[in-house]
C-alpha cells in the first residue's frame, strides 16, 4: 500500500474516466458494454489496488444531473433566485413557469426529477390558487419542494402529495437565501448519483462519499490560481460527452444576485460531443454563423456525418463556439456574461486532450470577431493535467 | 401598509433613496427598498412578491421621463395590480418644465400621485391622504 497521505482520485464521466495518483494521471474511454467498476478495474486495476478504500475519492457526472421545473410568481425574484440556486446545485432547468400565466404553458411529457414552487415574502400569503394543483396533477414528477412564503406552506402541503417544505428563499428584504434549497438539491443530486446501480458498485473501492463533478470543479475555483495561470476575470468551460458546464465569476453578470459564492455555474444539458452529439449538431445547424465557421476551419457540413477524429475535433470546436454564443448578448438567455471583460477562458475535461491551444484560440478569436465585433482576445488556458479537478477533490 | 420603493433607471442618487426609506419607516410603513438603478419590471415584481399596496418610484436625473412611458404597457401584463397606489417623485424632467404639464403627463402614464420637485414630507402627506381614500379603515 502507498503512504497514508496519498490519495487516488477518480472522475467518472459519461464518456471518459480519469484516474489520478500523486504521480500520474490516466484517462480512458469508457467501454459501454461493461459495468463502470469492471471497466475501471480492467484498465486501472493495478493502480486502484495500491490504495486503501479511505484514500480513494470518486466524483461523477455520468448522468448529467437532475432536471427541474420551477414555478414562481415573478421573473425578477422568485424564478430568478430559484433558477440560480438550482444551477449552482448541479440541477438542469427544464422550464420556468410564471404562475399568473400557468394556463398558457404546456405540460412537459418527460419525467421531472424535482418541481420547485416558490413565491412571496413571509408576510404575504395566498399567492397560489387551484390552478397550480391542476397543473401539477398533469405533471409527471418524482419530488416537489416548496420554498415560498411560510404562510402558504400549510395549504401547499395539504394539496401536494409528499411535498417537502423548506424555509423561504426570499427574505424580508427581498434578498436571496440559498442555503436550505441548495442543500436539499445537492443532496438529491447526490442520492441520484448514488442510487445508480453502476455507481453503487464503486463503493467497493471507496469508503468516501461519491460527489458530483460540477460541485468538485466549482469549489476549486476560488483557489484556481494556485494551480493554473489565469488572469481574472475568467470563465471555465467543461465540455464533456453529454453536457457542457460553464463556471463564471459573478463579476461578469450584469444583474448580480448577492450570495456567498464567488462563482456561479450553468449547465447545457444537451451540448456534448458523444452522448449529446446529435443535439450539438442540431444546435450548430440552427446557428447562422456556423457555416462560416466551418469554412474557416476548412471543412463542410458533411463533417457532421463522419465518425473520425477530425470530426470529433470539429464538434469540440463547435461546442466552444456555441456555448460562448449562448452566454453572450447575441442570445438572450438566463444570464448573459460580459464577455468583453474576460481575460482568460479556461478549458477543462476531455477536450484538453483532443484540441491544441491553437485550435481553441482560433475559435475564440472567430467568436469575438464575428459575434461581438471585437478584436478582444482572451487567453485560452488548457487544464490538460486536470489540475482544477484534482484541486477540487482536495479542497 | 407595505411600500415598494427605489430609484428608476440608470440613476444612482442613493442619498435621496435613503431619506425616503427612513422617512417612510418613521411614518410606520413596511418598506421594501430596491435601491438605485432599478428596472421598471423589478418594481412591479417586488409589489407582487410582497403584496405591497404602494409603489413609490423616485427619479433624480430625469430618467423617469423615458421609463414612465412604459408603465401602462408593463402594468397591463400583470393581473393583480389594479389597486396599487402608483406614486412617482423627485426631479421628473431633464432641464425645466411647467409643473402642471409634468404632473398631467405622468398621470397619463398611469401614476396616481406625481410629486415633481416637492418637499419629501409634503409628498408623504399626499400619500397618506390617498391611502385613506383608497383603503378606508
Amino acid at each position: 500500500m502507498v503512504s497514508q497521505a496519498e490519495k487516488l482520485l477518480i472522475d467518472v464521466g459519461s464518456t471518459y474516466f480519469k484516474v489520478c495518483t500523486p504521480t500520474s494521471i490516466e484517462q480512458h474511454f469508457r467501454d459501454f458494454n461493461q459495468d463502470i467498476l469492471d471497466d475501471l478495474m480492467s484498465k486501472c486495476g493495478d493502480t486502484i489496488s495500491r490504495f486503501d478504500k479511505q484514500d480513494v475519492h470518486i466524483c461523477s457526472s455520468a448522468n448529467g444531473g437532475l432536471s427541474t421545473l420551477i414555478i414562481g410568481i415573478t421573473n425578477s425574484f422568485s424564478l430568478k433566485y430559484a433558477t440560480n440556486i438550482a444551477f449552482n446545485s448541479g440541477i438542469n432547468i427544464i422550464d420556468t413557469i410564471l404562475f399568473q400565466n400557468i394556463e398558457d404553458y404546456s405540460v412537459p411529457s418527460d419525467l421531472i426529477d424535482v418541481v420547485i414552487v416558490v413565491g412571496g415574502v413571509d408576510s404575504h400569503s395566498n399567492l397560489y390558487s387551484e390552478k397550480i394543483f391542476s397543473y401539477l396533477d398533469q405533471l409527471n414528477y418524482s419530488n416537489a419542494v416548496f420554498v415560498g412564503s411560510t404562510q402558504d406552506s400549510q395549504s401547499m402541503r395539504d394539496n401536494i402529495e409528499n411535498l417537502v417544505v423548506l424555509p423561504n428563499i426570499i427574505d424580508d428584504k427581498l434578498h436571496i437565501v440559498e442555503e436550505h434549497l441548495k442543500d436539499y438539491l445537492t443532496n438529491l443530486y447526490q442520492q441520484d448519483i448514488e442510487g445508480k446501480e453502476e455507481i453503487k458498485h464503486l463503493y467497493e473501492i471507496t469508503s468516501n462519499q461519491i460527489l458530483s463533478t460540477p460541485y468538485v470543479v466549482n469549489r476549486a475555483l476560488p483557489h484556481i490560481e494556485t494551480r493554473v495561470s489565469v488572469a481574472n476575470p475568467f470563465i471555465l468551460l467543461d465540455i464533456g460527452g453529454a453536457t457542457t458546464d460553464i463556471h463564471y465569476s459573478k463579476d461578469l453578470v450584469d444583474e448580480n444576485i448577492v450570495t456567498e459564492n464567488e462563482y456561479d455555474r450553468l449547465v447545457f444539458k444537451r451540448l456534448g460531443v458523444y452522448k449529446s452529439r446529435q443535439s450539438l449538431i442540431l444546435a450548430a445547424q440552427s446557428n447562422e454563423f456556423v457555416y462560416e465557421l466551418l469554412l474557416h476551419l476548412g471543412v463542410t457540413e458533411n463533417i457532421y456525418n463522419e465518425q473520425t477524429d477530425k470530426a470529433t475535433k470539429i464538434l469540440m470546436q463547435l461546442a466552444i463556439f456555441l456555448v460562448l454564443c449562448k452566454m453572450s448578448h447575441y442570445r438572450q438567455s438566463y444570464v448573459n456574461l460580459r464577455l468583453l471583460q474576460i481575460n482568460s477562458i479556461v478549458l477543462t475535461g476531455g477536450i484538453t486532450k483532443v484540441l491544441s491551444q491553437d485550435e481553441v484560440e482560433t475559435i475564440i478569436a472567430f467568436f469575438y470577431r464575428k459575434i461581438l465585433s471585437s478584436g478582444h482576445n482572451p487567453v485560452a488556458v488548457m487544464d490538460s493535467n486536470y489540475d482544477i479537478w484534482t484541486l477540487g477533490t482536495k479542497v | 401598509m407595505k411600500v415598494v420603493t427605489g430609484v428608476v433607471g440608470n440613476d444612482i442618487h442613493v442619498v435621496a433613496n435613503r431619506l425616503i426609506d427612513l422617512s417612510l419607516k418613521a411614518r410606520g410603513y413596511e418598506v421594501y427598498n430596491l435601491g438605485v438603478n432599478t428596472h421598471l419590471e423589478e418594481f412591479f415584481d417586488a409589489v407582487v412578491e410582497t403584496g405591497a399596496e404602494v409603489l413609490m418610484i423616485s427619479s433624480l436625473n430625469g430618467e423617469a421621463e423615458g421609463w414612465g412611458r412604459e408603465v401602462k404597457l408593463l402594468k397591463s401584463k400583470y393581473k393583480n395590480l389594479d389597486d396599487v397606489i402608483m406614486m412617482i417623485g423627485g426631479n421628473l424632467v431633464v432641464g425645466s418644465g411647467n409643473t402642471e404639464d409634468i404632473v398631467a403627463r405622468y398621470r397619463k402614464y398611469g401614476f396616481d400621485l406625481v410629486c415633481h420637485q416637492i418637499d419629501l414630507n409634503t409628498g408623504l402627506d399626499m400619500l397618506q391622504s390617498t391611502i385613506e381614500e383608497r383603503f378606508p379603515s
